[in-house]
């Protein structure tokens, strides 16, 4: 029987993530809260820095990218921990970053200052909630 | 002849382990055992996206102090 050239990895991968979440009533509506940043850059592989910062997405967004301090904060950061997702779940919204493997998976002081402002953000963001019917 | 590592070794949750690098930074952080958070028990991902993995496993939460963040979840890919 011939060896399948290009295998599917199963099973658990030695990729992780930190979901870091913010525990509010998604009030207003779920798309509100998502939020992904379009990243400027300058220079090539190793010494590609993030020079500016354009949020795509719904309600937060908007709020993400009138924050300067947060716009500051980012441009610190590198590539790769710049890349934050923003998403809505039902127990919260969810601030995460890419995968990685379990030698570089630890916390700056930097990426969670970034992390703790979009909480903030977040927090700060007014939403009356569901109308109980 | 003994050799110079140790014949035992103490397993260490990754909740615990990423708990210990905040602690690092200064985060008043505290790790929780696994399935004591409601946030365990609900999607991990909106499902606004198509690339989302579909198999992930828990590796339970840790809960913040002095933070705008509440709690961490730490979830592995497969």
């Amino acid at each position: 029987m011939a060896q399948d050239l290009n295998p599917i990895p199963w099973g658990a991968q030695d990729r992780y993530q930190a979901h870091f979440i913010v525990k509010i009533l998604v009030g207003c509506d779920d798309e509100d809260y998502l939020a992904r940043p379009t990243l400027q850059t300058a220079g090539h592989f190793a010494s590609k820095k993030v020079t500016g910062i354009k949020w795509v997405g719904g309600e937060l967004a908007d709020r993400l990218n009138a924050d300067e301090t947060l716009k500051t904060l980012m441009t610190k950061l590198s590539y790769e921990d710049a890349q934050i997702h923003v998403e809505p779940t039902k127990g919260g919204v969810r601030i995460f970053g890419r995968w990685k493997d379990s030698h570089d998976f630890t916390m700056t002081k930097e990426l969670f200052a970034v992390y703790d402002r979009i909480a903030l953000d977040i927090k700060n963001m007014s939403c009356s909630p569901p109308v109980q019917s | 002849m003994h050799d110079s590592e140790s014949d035992t070794f103490h397993p260490v949750n990754k909740n615990e382990e990423f708990c210990e690098s905040l602690k690092k930074i200064g985060v008043d952080a505290k790790a929780n055992p696994i399935d004591t958070d409601e946030a365990e028990k609900e999607n991990y991902y909106s499902k606004h996206y198509s690339h989302t993995p579909s198999m992930v496993t828990n590796h339970g939460t840790i809960t913040l102090k002095g933070s705008n963040i509440d709690v961490v979840q730490i979830i592995q890919k497969g």
